[in-house]
């Protein structure tokens, strides 16, 4: 076959374009005039329509395994159970750092202090999963609760919590544990190793509540050391777990790091019983704070069920203010 | 609530376009449960990016996009395994019955048509299936395959030449208007 002349060769890309029904006016216009004196151009011009002609036909004509309505189904599903792992989170500036807050379509699944700056930590990262998106708009409601919680004018948070990024099942009784300490009360580490009946798994304890995903939330910050020491709080924060447990009418003295709580300042009573007391009730101060569960405010532990102690009488004796 | 208005609004992409791409998806890997399975991939890819796609972004284009790469992925993973299955697919077509002998040349040619687009270079391929069976614009082929409009419109008329080429002698010249 001999070389095309140079003159079709430049037409041939115009060529293309009007046969597949692309080309402008003047492109048009040139191949007419081309086609018209050139045999060859004219019949391929022929064969790249005839062509658009079949990919017309093939366009239109119904594919084999052309169902997509199982494949849709399953999709269905997958979006689904996508849906229920997926976290959107915020960060937002927070006292001492950063936090972050995070929801899946069950209930906030994370919060998560972080420091001021830099990327997400890689264990907060895993916590998140691969399936987190940032969305600040869907948590930002949330850190405006939460900041209420820190200002002390909401002492609730009725969240719908996501309970599935525990470690395991003794973290999850832990954490079941402290998030039944009421508003204002504290016990020890010893005390909820004691009430989900492992009392020598202090430590295992405290590396629970280290690693707990829903701070605040689940309240580790009430609790302490059984001396009474604040101990530490999602690691050098233990001015913000002074912070939080002040908020909440926490009697506390010592000063910067070494917070300590004031048992002689708080109303007291033996973990399981129901009423409470003046710390100096019987022999309530020389027990063991495993035992016993403290309360800044009488409010505090009348909220959580108790009734006053008919021997001390703590509502007709209150602690002073 | 934000989230959930995101969710309603994805549930419409799914409605609006997963039937078209696990057409394209078929077209390029010419296996149902190829298909099946990358369009599945594609839907949930484009899930966890769509709050972070810009409003007023080109949904389809952008779906296609999504759906090319795992297309290529998949090539790239299957090798010569996948135009194995190509070839047996076709073979496997059944013939229609009672055709006229208009119909089975148009028919014949259409199979040669199909089998000529199978053996084009991938990016021709693509671009090609792209533009003539799903009349994407050059500039929606280009970000999906991550090259210029040019290039893409480039590849598209590559893909006409060897297809021409390649049907020398079976193009049903005057034949087009029975399409």
């Amino acid at each position: 076959m001999s070389p095309l002349p140079s003159v079709c060769r430049a037409i041939e890309p115009e060529l293309l374009s009007v046969a597949s029904g692309e080309a402008g006016p003047a492109a048009a216009g040139r191949v007419e005039v081309h086609v018209a004196a050139c045999r060859f151009c004219r019949e391929e011009l022929a064969h790249y329509r005839a062509l658009e002609g079949m990919m017309g036909t093939l366009r239109r004509a119904p594919l084999p395994d052309d169902d997509a309505t199982l494949a849709r189904a399953h999709l269905a599903s997958r979006l689904a159970d996508l849906r229920s792992r997926m976290v959107g989170f915020g960060v937002f500036p927070w006292p001492f750092g950063r936090i972050l807050i995070g929801r899946s379509e069950q209930g906030v699944a994370l919060v998560q202090y972080l420091p001021t700056g830099g990327s997400l930590p890689a264990d907060v990262r895993r916590l998140l999963g691969e399936d987190a998106v940032e969305d600040r708009a869907a948590t930002e409601g949330l850190r405006a609760e939460l900041m209420e919680y820190l200002e002390g004018r909401r002492a609730r948070l009725d969240w719908p919590l996501d309970l599935r990024r525990m470690r395991s099942d003794f973290q999850r009784r832990v954490l079941e544990a402290t998030a039944a300490l009421p508003y204002g009360a504290v016990a020890s580490y010893a005390g909820i190793a004691a009430r989900i009946g492992t009392p020598s798994a202090v430590r295992p304890v405290a590396q629970a509540l280290r690693w707990n995903p829903l701070a605040i939330v689940i309240p580790c910050h009430r609790v302490i050391g059984t001396s009474g020491a604040l101990v530490g709080y999602a690691g050098r924060r233990v001015e913000l777990k002074q912070r939080l447990l002040a908020v909440e009418g926490v009697k506390m003295v010592g000063g910067r790091h070494d917070f300590k709580v004031d048992r002689e300042a708080m109303y007291t009573t033996v973990t399981g019983e129901d009423e409470y007391c003046v710390p100096t009730c019987g022999s309530l101060l020389s027990q063991s704070l495993s035992t016993l569960t403290l309360f800044g405010t009488r409010e505090g532990a009348e909220a959580a069920g108790l009734a006053p102690c008919t021997s001390c009488r703590p509502d007709l004796h209150p602690l002073p203010a | 609530m934000v989230r959930v208005m995101a969710e309603d609004a994805f549930e419409a992409v799914v409605g609006a376009h997963h039937a078209e791409i696990r057409r394209y998806l078929l077209r390029i890997t010419a296996r149902g449960s190829d298909a099946d399975d990358l369009s599945q991939e594609t839907f949930l890819r484009a899930f966890r990016a769509y709050r972070a796609l810009p409003p007023g972004s080109n949904v389809r284009a952008w779906l296609f996009t999504i759906a090319t790469n795992l297309g290529r992925n998949h090539f790239r993973a299957q090798g010569r395994r996948r135009r194995a299955y190509a070839a047996a697919a076709l073979e496997m077509r059944p013939d229609a019955p009672d055709r006229t002998d208009g119909q089975v040349l148009a028919d014949e040619a259409r199979e040669r048509l199909e089998r000529v687009i199978r053996g084009l270079p991938a990016k021709q391929r693509l671009a090609f299936i792209m533009r003539k069976m799903h009349e994407l614009e050059y500039s929606e082929i280009g970000a999906s395959l991550s090259c210029s409009e040019e290039s893409a419109r480039a590849h598209v008329f590559q893909a006409l030449r060897k297809v021409r080429r390649s049907l020398d002698g079976h193009l049903p010249i005057g034949m087009e208007s029975r399409a």
